[in-house]
């Protein structure tokens, strides 16, 4: 044991002594591992923040919500209606809960700041789902997600001015529009209700329902069939292969960077260990003349190639997560990804996996100098 | 078997398959003292000496230490053997006392005996003032001394010399002589492999090996 802890201690003061004579040879694999770690984090990091905000997309705008939209101008039957006609989507009511909205061609104002706000008409149909959101002293809802819950203000619809409820949106209706929505009841703006607007229908399948691909396609060929346009119809399907593709391709690019980093290291590190092998050959059999176990010279190199990965990739990790902002900000990637609740990506089993990566690299690096170590003490010191 | 002798027994050996015998089977028993091993430059006096530490490997046949295993065993190199090369002997960033002391502990010595042996043949080989040096701030001679100490250090079984005094003055050669003459005591074998007749009168007995000189060899040596 002991003389394994003078072997030990001489060779890491021949490490320290090689690195100080020539620092080319470690600088140069720290910058090359670094770097490669650097590339690997961002283009991992990357996938994360993609596949978080298409998860959050999916989450707010929800699995099972469909929106349907069909604009009515003044010169459709529809139009003639006022929409009291049959619901096109009637069908639809067996498979889950259904709103059937009017999007009018005016924007909303809040007293609070010069915003723009879509305007929605509920049919008095609508009560039963609006219920828990309405208030005895005004039917105009203000679905927000900023503004304090329950609080009552006034608003501007052109020039009317109503006093309207904030209410938080359910998730179901969050599809809707991203910001603050009125919803107002129908006949309350007839001069607006003259100028057309976007039948909008949210639907939300029921669990056991069929599938939102076949309740899509029931909607399309229910269009067809009326001699309608076809929709303009919103889903998370999209979403949910944007995401299945996204995963597919990170799943890519994860065995990618698998094979590149563990081969660049282990090409440039491997290079750099056989040079250094030759240069230290007669040390090193000096040192098996007195019996020294060759495994314990083979430890070495993989030691000194381990130490310098890891210390490259930790250096690299922390200054990406240090410059996170900056990168991510420019690619246009969501930058508050370090305090989301999804946990740190740079902590994240893709990312550390690379540490696995460098180290297997690191490992095959050393293989060269296990066989250079079979070699006869005999022939080396000929 | 453990005995007091070193065997070769039908020892041949060749660098590579495509070349003549460097040895061809060699028989012969080392006997606790000292063997000079004498012979023209190239006639394999070093390749034995390698044979017989187990740094290189016998195409044929067999060597036998006193211990009754192959040379190259690890812990027959770690304990009983000490070699000394013709050149490059200490590890370069390590002192002359680290030198010894790292050889001692590779044999497994105590502390206590590793300074009594390092304070002996550094003493006899007068090493004492250069305890604390680096190899490369000492001369020729001072370094092959701390390489013959760092062989003797751990009092090995068998001591192998190759071309110890090689290039070495005469002061240097009376000291290395005189600590040789101290180490081989009892059942100790020392082999050395030199052509300075310096060391002749050490010998107990003297191995020709020009025998394996090829012909053409032994009319240039005659030239």
């Amino acid at each position: 044991m002991k003389f394994s802890i003078l072997i030990a201690s001489y060779l890491s003061k021949d490490t320290w002594k090689r690195w100080c004579e020539q620092p080319g040879s470690p600088l140069a694999r720290w910058f090359v591992t670094a770097l490669l770690v650097m590339v690997a984090t961002v283009i991992l990091v990357a996938f994360q923040l993609l596949e978080r905000g298409l998860q959050e997309r999916l989450a707010r705008f929800g699995l099972d919500t469909l929106l349907v939209r069909r604009n009515v101008t003044p010169a459709s039957v529809a139009f003639f209606r006022q929409g009291d006609g049959p619901d096109p989507l009637g069908v639809l009511s067996a498979d889950g809960k259904k709103l059937r909205l009017r999007q009018l061609f005016v924007r909303g104002q809040t007293e609070l700041q010069q915003d723009n706000l879509f305007v929605y008409s509920y049919p008095p149909q609508a009560l039963p789902l609006l219920a828990n959101m309405l208030s005895p002293d005004t039917s105009v809802i203000c679905l927000s997600d900023a503004l304090p819950a329950g609080m009552k203000m006034q608003v501007q619809i052109g020039d009317r001015k109503l006093f309207a409820k904030v209410a938080r949106p359910q998730n179901w209706l969050r599809g809707l529009a991203t910001d603050t929505i009125l919803l107002v009841p129908q006949g309350w703006l007839q001069e607006e209700d003259e100028l057309g607007w976007i039948e909008t229908t949210v639907f939300q399948r029921r669990p056991g329902a069929p599938p939102m691909e076949r309740i899509i396609a029931a909607v399309n060929t229910l269009s067809t069939l009326d001699n309608r346009p076809p929709p303009q119809i919103q889903s998370a399907l999209p979403l949910v292969h944007e995401l299945d593709e996204l995963k597919r391709r990170r799943i890519e690019w994860e065995g990618l960077l698998a094979a590149m980093l563990g081969g660049a290291v282990a090409l440039v590190y491997g290079a750099i260990a056989v040079l250094e092998f030759r240069q230290n050959l007669y040390v090193g059999a000096l040192l098996r003349s007195f019996g020294s176990p060759p495994v314990l010279l083979f430890l070495k190199y993989l030691f000194e190639n381990i130490l310098l990965v890891n210390l490259a990739a930790i250096l690299a990790l922390t200054l990406t997560a240090m410059l996170h902002s900056a990168i991510f900000g420019g690619l246009g990637l969501p930058t508050d990804a370090l305090n989301s609740s999804g946990g740190n990506p740079y902590t994240s089993a893709a990312v550390l996996s690379v540490f696995v990566w460098i180290n297997a690299g690191a490992l095959l690096s050393s293989l060269p100098v296990a066989i250079g170590l079979r070699q006869p003490v005999g022939e080396i010191l000929s | 078997m453990k005995s007091i002798n070193m065997r070769c027994l039908d020892v041949s050996f060749r660098y590579r398959r495509d070349r003549p015998w460097i040895i061809a089977d060699f028989n012969y028993t080392f006997h606790p003292g000292v063997t000079l091993i004498k012979g023209a430059s190239g006639c394999g006096k070093s390749t034995l000496l390698r044979l017989l530490a187990g740094f290189l490997k016998p195409a044929r046949g067999q060597i036998v230490t006193p211990e009754g295993c192959a040379p190259a065993n690890a812990e027959f190199q770690r304990r009983e053997l000490g070699f000394v090369f013709q050149q490059l002997n200490l590890l370069p960033l390590a002192t002359v006392q680290r030198n010894l002391a790292l050889a001692a502990s590779i044999a497994g010595l105590p502390g206590k005996a590793i300074a009594e042996n390092s304070a002996r043949w550094l003493g006899l080989l007068g090493l004492e003032p250069y305890l604390k040096r680096m190899p490369h701030s000492l001369s020729g001679g001072q370094q092959q001394r701390a390489a013959i100490a760092r062989a003797m250090v751990k009092e090995p079984r068998v001591l192998l010399l190759d071309e110890p005094t090689s290039g070495l003055d005469d002061l240097n050669a009376r000291v290395i002589t005189r600590a040789l003459k101290q180490f081989v005591t009892g059942n100790r074998i020392c082999v050395i492999s030199s052509h300075d007749s310096r060391l002749e009168h050490l010998a107990d007995e003297v191995l020709d090996f020009n025998c394996f000189l090829p012909l053409e060899r032994h009319l240039e040596a005659l030239v």
